[in-house]
């Protein structure tokens, strides 16, 4: 027993040391040298300043941000829209059928993102797959391309992201007690009612989980909106991508790397909170208590 | 537990094995992507027994940041344009050469060598040059484009392509407002800020990756292209025509040098005069289809590749061709207003 102890302490101190040398520290250094000046050699120096921050303030900065923020709500919301009847129909598939399904989403990231990103390239450009497949059909006539567009940039987005939807979407779905389900029919509720008053508020923390895994990477996920959005899709990623690598301006990349930091911290917050209400709000989970029957074993 | 001490030992024990390998025997190169054939590589491996560690930058600017972060240690073996050469010297972040051990330095052309930015070629030996020219569709533009002011034509809006490389967008710029591409007044700076600008339609594309692509696939019809990239793409799409614009093209050369903190030294000489002999060079040459500064190696190509002006340009050709060169306290300037370009700031 001391012994499994002993082993707990060490991958636990082991983590611990990993967490703290690889994520914490360096998101620390970030931070200090967001408050730091630079010169023309010295990628930082010294010198405490603000100045870092008044220049996030800049129009320019506020609209990559906001800008930023729109296309990370729409990715994550049409992610929602595909990733949770999606979901629903997984948790609901036989024992045999669903470990197929769940290898299918889980194939592609055995591909490099980067590949999978110039496939989406490669089917969306100009005499592109797209263009030839529906130039065969007799549906278009010539050459077209969906490049560089809006819709480019969330198909690239969603395709990447929606698997970090659907996997706690399904986790929470999955735990349903579909008995509440049968009381609400048997006490006279529709299916579109039982499911806004049973289902969705108690996959409430799937569907909040789900959101901020995707919310969160298509922020800082520069590589996908550049590729397939081009010129104006240099957003906060590429941002701070660009002051670090060719800008030569790591405080102002640090500072504006911060903030996004903090809005990191802001949602993984909220979802506590969300959280914390949704177990303790006198919802239906408060009622069966921790003891949910799997989804297979009623009868 | 015991298990798992030991398994642990012998993670460390299999990574301390890993760590220092023979330090003799090793080259770290530093290069552009798909600049060097790896059959070359191989060759070179296979006559002198030296082990290459490779790895590969797409911009100058990324893989300076990354030397001065480093300061000067990392790598053995880099190829900057001449333009970041100068101030890779001031920053004291290049080896003197030793060109003692280069038996084949006298196969360069002269008029490569001794450029302001390194007079007496103390620190760089160049390895190839070329152009930054203008490529278009034909088969989708009838008449002939001679100036990169017809990029702003209203018919091509959403059909252009430059590259994200801001010393030669921003040389076209300068080009295209009857600028030199190295000026240093910011009148000059901010007028090709304005040419830049009224290219900033989000269906044209800055990126170098992606510039063959989309130059194949008609993305785009006209554009700002590196000769050996205009080659292969003409290769792929037998409608693309290669200009050299009567307003000039910026030129670039690329060299060689050892960083301030290389260690294998006597290998990275040996590597370098490797690269000047006339064959080897070839195979570059062959393979990436810029223009070799090695004489010896241009009496080894036949008639076709010297009759063809894309890889080999006539001296009319570059008429009004401009090396671009280092450009001082300037470079701010010039960072400035691509950085405004770029994030398309007010």
């Amino acid at each position: 027993m001391t012994e499994n102890r002993k082993l707990k302490t060490i991958s636990i101190t082991i983590v611990c040391i990993w967490l703290g040398v690889f994520a914490l520290l360096p998101n620390i250094a970030l931070l200090l040298v967001s408050f730091l000046d630079r010169t023309e050699t010295n990628f930082f120096i010294p010198l405490l300043t603000l100045d870092n921050y008044a220049k996030l303030l800049a129009p320019t900065f506020i609209s990559v941000l906001l800008k930023s923020l729109a296309l990370a709500g729409i990715s994550t919301l049409a992610c929602l829209v595909i990733g949770y009847p999606f979901a629903y129909i997984l948790a609901r598939t036989g024992e045999r059928l669903r470990p197929w399904l769940f290898l299918l989403i889980i194939i592609p990231f055995w591909t490099n993102s980067l590949v999978r990103t110039y496939s989406i390239y490669t089917i969306l450009q100009n005499n592109g797959v797209l263009n030839a497949l529906l130039n065969r059909l007799g549906l278009v006539e010539g050459s077209f391309s969906l490049m560089y567009t809006n819709f480019s940039v969330f198909m690239g987005l969603t395709y990447t992201l929606l698997p970090f939807m659907i996997l706690p979407l399904y986790a929470s779905i999955e735990k349903l007690d579909l008995r509440l389900l049968d009381a609400a029919k048997d006490l006279g509720a529709g299916p579109v009612r039982a499911f806004w008053h049973i289902t969705l508020p108690l996959t409430l923390p799937g569907i909040a989980a789900g959101s901020i895994l995707v919310f969160l990477p298509s922020l800082s996920l520069f590589y996908v909106p550049e590729i397939l959005g081009g010129i104006n899709y240099r957003l906060l990623g590429s941002f701070i991508q660009y002051y670090f690598s060719k800008g030569n301006n790591w405080p102002l990349g640090a500072a504006a790397s911060s903030v996004l930091t903090l809005l990191l911290i802001l949602l993984a917050l909220f979802y506590r909170l969300a959280s914390r209400h949704t177990d303790d709000g006198g919802s239906p989970v408060a009622l069966t208590g921790g003891k949910r029957p799997k989804a297979g074993g009623r009868a | 537990m015991k298990r798992f001490l030991f398994s642990l030992a012998l993670c460390l024990l299999l990574l301390s094995t890993a760590l220092p390998a023979q330090a003799a025997g090793k080259l770290i190169i530093y290069n552009w992507s798909e600049y060097i054939p790896d059959d070359v590589l191989e060759d070179f491996t296979k006559e002198t027994g030296i082990e290459i560690i490779y790895s590969t930058y797409e911009s100058n600017e990324t893989m300076h940041d990354k030397l001065l972060v480093q300061k000067g240690r990392g790598y053995d073996l880099v190829c900057p344009s001449s333009y970041f050469i100068e101030q890779m010297i001031k920053e004291g972040l290049l080896l003197k050469l030793d060109k003692n051990r280069l038996k084949n330095l006298g196969n360069i052309d002269p008029k490569v060598m001794n450029l302001v930015f390194d007079p007496d070629n103390q620190y760089s030996i160049p390895y190839m040059w070329g152009t930054y020219g203008l490529i278009y569709n034909s088969a989708r533009i009838k008449d002939a484009i001679t100036s990169w002011n017809d990029l702003l034509r209203p018919e091509f809006k959403g059909r252009v392509m430059l590259y994200d490389d801001p010393r030669m967008t921003m040389g076209v710029a300068l080009l295209a407002t009857g600028s030199n591409p190295n000026s240093t007044r910011e009148e000059d700076l901010q007028a090709a800020h304005k040419f830049l600008l009224k290219l900033r339609d989000p269906k044209n594309v800055f990126d170098v990756t992606a510039a063959k692509n989309v130059m194949v696939n008609e993305q785009s019809y006209i554009g700002g292209i590196w000769n050996g990239d205009a080659l292969v793409a003409m290769e792929e799409n037998a409608d693309l025509r290669f200009v050299y614009p009567k307003e000039g093209a910026p030129l670039f050369l690329d060299s060689f040098v050892i960083p301030s903190g290389a260690i294998n030294v006597d290998n990275a000489h040996a590597f370098i005069d490797f690269m000047l002999r006339p064959e080897i060079a070839m195979r570059s040459q062959e393979e990436y289809l810029y223009c070799t500064p090695n004489l010896e190696t241009l009496k080894l190509l036949d008639k076709e590749q010297l009759d063809n002006r894309v890889l080999n340009p006539t001296a009319e050709d570059l008429k009004s061709c401009v090396f671009v060169s280092g450009v001082g306290e300037a470079k701010d300037l010039y960072a400035r207003y691509w950085e405004k370009f770029i994030t398309n700031a007010k």
